[in-house]
């Protein structure tokens, strides 16, 4: 039974007590690779693909996808090789009591072991198969041997390819892969020789397909032959415009969509959005902040301390210290219940080649401005790099999403639940002001807009937040008590 | 385009090499057919009828009978080169090139680079090749191994009528030593061929003879049928087979390979040859050098096993590489993991 193991219901974080299962990628009997997405598996808070971390059969799924949420550590589905007898896999789902869950928990016998907090995969964390040594008078490689023996393969079925079938490396990494559903490209078009022009068939090829004479290029290949580099370099770029006047007439040709189906992530991702969007009351709250003295400290404050905090991360600690004086924005919406947090779990929305992702810095209020700069740098790297896993982005109190960068002025964001408000951040601009003696001066002012869940915070709660926000961006010296 | 054998594509352009260059003689054992016989010249046919009716056209002077010395025939070859003839000599079964190896790999090969390319050397040697006949270990080798290796020998293998007629004439036209391997269980073989007096194929120029995108299978000769009726075959399941007949191994056509291999990830290489430093075994190794980024599989190359080539029917078949032995070797490559 060593090659029987569960897959139970992961706990991701300490506030995940159930998930469900959106979607399962892999299919009873069938088996699955190491790094394969097994399922999709959506919690209150967030959706994420789960990967297989060994090479195994799915043998028997227990809880198709649903709507139903099941609890951490429930026996979702057994995978083992694919040899192993129905018995045997019916003995080990009756024998299964879930065990004892905890985030940073590792698995060990055949107990569900649930991924640590820092692995998003969630598959169980036990090596594919058991060493074991093996004795046998077949020919093999000695580090053939070493392999199948630390990774427990049967030598038996495997026909070696070496001389008078002695076993190589090769043959069990094969033995160790599991097999591969064929995908191939098929056939291609063939091109006849002409021999009037001397050139390779891929450059033939490649002529053909843009309706390039070969006749009169001079090949720069063996012997003076044409090849796919003389072709290619006539190849006309497809994105350059025709060269037609401005105004003159011209033919309609076929508009034809481009269709990207939703992947799997951005359905629940559309889906969660839409959610929110209908179902939550949003209201906006919308205030400009001069910014000049914060952009002079900025360069002072940087400077002093050794680092490249962006007006952004600035917004970070300000937003942060205003939560924690106003604990009635600083909060999440769970049913029928408000949770207020003491201290400030600020998301902020990064665009990642995954999508819009929103890691969070946790406990802003308490961190050094340094401390914010460095944070934010390494969850953008990670969110760019698309390793953000879900203790990066599991929770907060509040987001701030900002779209200066791109020269926005202002916009309206859509509430990230459960969190209760998000902060939509615009692009600085000079506006001239009327000053205290009735001049006109020129100053800097960004433009602040707040979207917030009427059901927990009111008109005059989320008010009197933007106004400390206002006061702590525009007398930024605050920014340090 | 006229519809014409394998052997009659070779007759017909060394007529008409003949016909056009009064230079060009043919030399060989019993290439007039019957000299000495009751009937006379002609009254039998050489043993391939690679030379029927040149006696004829031509006379004495330009289609000349020698005696059975392979070494001899090479040497006369060698020495009609260096003094501006261009002589095509045949060599009966490829298997006797032993005897005659000094003449063609110390002296042909060689000339042009010892006299500092002060001569040319422009000779080309004709030779039956291949197993398929029950000729035995000593009459159904293939040899291209051994020639392709040595420099100063371009190494020519046609597998088609038309292939036969663009190759020949670039080789008689060629300046240089040039190996010309035609192979037994072809000379049969009909097929559309070119009427254009001057058609040549360059040499270094493989031909496709099937486009696909999964597996590009290299081979030349006799073999090249059986790697179209694989691909054939796996077009059907939607596995397509890029298909290279390399035309001549030496010069090679590594880029036509190479572009193939970059595509499909994958490779057969079928040789006639015994594996050990065969044909199939240089191809492996330069993509192995040159797409190893590319590859998706280990290389394969197909051969006969390292023995001499069996007598026995039913043993030759089992020797020489066969459409399942094709087959099974481009499943094994698709099927890596």
């Amino acid at each position: 039974m060593a090659n029987i193991k569960p897959f139970c219901m992961p706990k991701w974080g300490i506030e995940m007590t159930e998930g469900t299962i959106a979607e399962w990628m892999v299919k009873e009997g069938e088996a699955f690779a190491k790094g394969q997405l097994l399922c999709l598996i959506e919690t209150d808070k967030i959706t994420n693909e789960v990967e297989a971390e060994y090479d195994a059969v799915l043998k028997r799924l227990l809880t198709p996808a649903s709507e139903e949420a099941h609890p951490v550590g429930a026996l979702l589905a057994v995978f083992a090789d694919a040899d192993t007898p129905d018995a045997e896999i019916d003995a080990f789902i009756a024998a299964f009591k879930p065990a004892e869950t905890s985030v940073a928990a590792k698995g060990g016998g055949a107990a569900p072991a649930p991924a640590p907090a820092s692995a998003p995969a969630a598959a169980p964390a036990t090596p594919a198969r058991e060493p074991k040594k093996i004795v046998t008078n077949r020919a093999i490689s000695p580090e053939a041997l070493k392999l199948a023996e630390a990774e427990g393969v049967d030598i038996e079925p495997i026909t070696g390819s070496g001389r008078n079938g002695r076993i190589t490396y090769q043959d069990v990494v094969q033995a160790l892969r599991p097999e591969r559903a064929a995908s191939f490209k098929g056939t291609a078009q063939l091109v006849a020789d002409t021999p009037e022009a001397f050139a390779s068939p891929l450059a033939r090829r490649i002529a053909a397909q843009h309706g390039i004479a070969l006749s009169g290029i001079t090949g720069t290949g063996p012997r003076g032959r044409i090849s796919k580099a003389d072709v290619l370099a006539l190849v006309k770029p497809t994105t350059a415009a025709p060269a037609v006047a401005f105004g003159a007439p011209f033919e309609l040709v076929a508009n034809e969509p481009s269709v990207q189906p939703f992947d799997k992530v951005r359905k629940v991702v559309a889906r969660r959005l839409t959610e929110a969007k209908q179902t939550i009351p949003h209201f906006y709250l919308r205030v400009s902040a001069s910014v000049d003295a914060l952009m002079d400290l900025r360069k002072t404050a940087n400077l002093v301390l050794g680092t490249k905090a962006s007006i952004n991360d600035y917004i970070v600690k300000a937003v942060a210290l205003a939560l924690v004086r106003h604990p009635d924005v600083n909060v999440q919406v769970h049913g029928d219940a408000v949770h207020s947090f003491p201290h400030a779990d600020v998301a902020i929305a990064v665009a990642s080649p995954k999508g819009l992702v929103t890691p969070i810095v946790r406990q802003a209020d308490r961190m050094h401005i340094a401390q914010i700069a460095a944070t934010t740098r390494a969850l953008i790297d990670k969110a760019q790099a698309g390793k953000l896993g879900f203790e990066d982005m599991d929770g907060g109190t509040f987001s701030v999403s900002n779209l200066g960068m791109f020269g926005i002025e202002q916009f309206d964001a859509i509430i990230n639940p459960p969190q209760g408000a998000i902060l939509a951040v615009g692009g600085a601009n000079r506006v001239a002001v009327e000053t205290a003696s009735g001049d006109i001066a020129f100053e800097t002012r960004i433009q602040l807009t707040m979207s917030v869940d009427h059901r927990a915070i009111d008109g005059a709660a989320g008010a009197q937040f933007l106004q400390t926000l206002k006061g702590l961006l525009e007398a930024p010296e605050g920014l340090f008590a | 385009m006229a519809k014409m054998m394998y052997r009659d594509a070779v007759v017909s352009t060394i007529a008409e090499e003949m016909a056009r260059d009064e230079n060009v003689v043919c030399l060989g054992e019993d290439i007039v057919g019957g000299m000495g016989t009751p009937g006379g010249p002609e009254a039998i046919g050489g043993i391939w009828s690679t030379s029927t009716g040149l006696f004829g056209k031509f006379g004495a002077d330009r289609v000349i009978d020698t005696p059975i010395s392979e070494s001899a025939i090479m040497g006369a070859a060698a020495g009609l080169a260096l003094s501006g003839k261009r002589p095509i000599a045949e060599l009966m079964f490829a298997d006797f090139i032993g005897v005659s190896l000094d003449q063609i790999w110390n002296q042909l090969a060689k000339f042009r680079y010892m006299f500092g390319g002060k001569t040319k050397c422009p000779a080309v040697i004709r030779m039956a090749y291949g197993a398929g006949y029950n000729a035995a270990a000593q009459h159904s080798q293939a040899v291209h191994q051994i020639l392709t290796g040595m420099p100063g020998l371009k190494v020519v293998m046609p597998t088609t009528p038309d292939d036969v007629k663009g190759l020949l004439r670039t080789a008689i036209r060629d300046d240089d030593p040039v190996i010309f391997l035609e192979h037994k269980a072809l000379y049969g073989v009909k097929g559309e061929v070119s009427d254009d007096p001057d058609y040549m194929i360059p040499f270094g120029h493989a031909r496709l003879s099937r486009a696909g995108q999964d597996v590009t299978i290299v081979s030349t000769g006799l073999l090249l049928g059986f790697c179209e009726a694989v691909a054939d075959k796996l077009a059907a399941e939607g596995i397509g087979c890029d298909v290279i007949d390399l035309r001549t191994t030496s010069p090679l056509d590594e880029e036509t390979i190479l572009d193939s291999v970059e595509v499909t990830g994958r490779l057969i290489v079928v040789d006639e040859a015994p594996p050990r430093c065969s044909l199939g075994a240089d191809i492996c190794a330069l993509v192995a050098e040159k797409a190893f980024a590319s590859l998706k599989a280990p290389p394969l190359s197909v051969n006969p096993p390292h023995t001499p080539v069996p007598f026995a029917r039913e043993l030759e078949t089992a020797y020489l590489p066969s459409v399942d032995k094709i087959e099974a070797a481009v499943r094994k490559v698709l099927s890596y993991r």
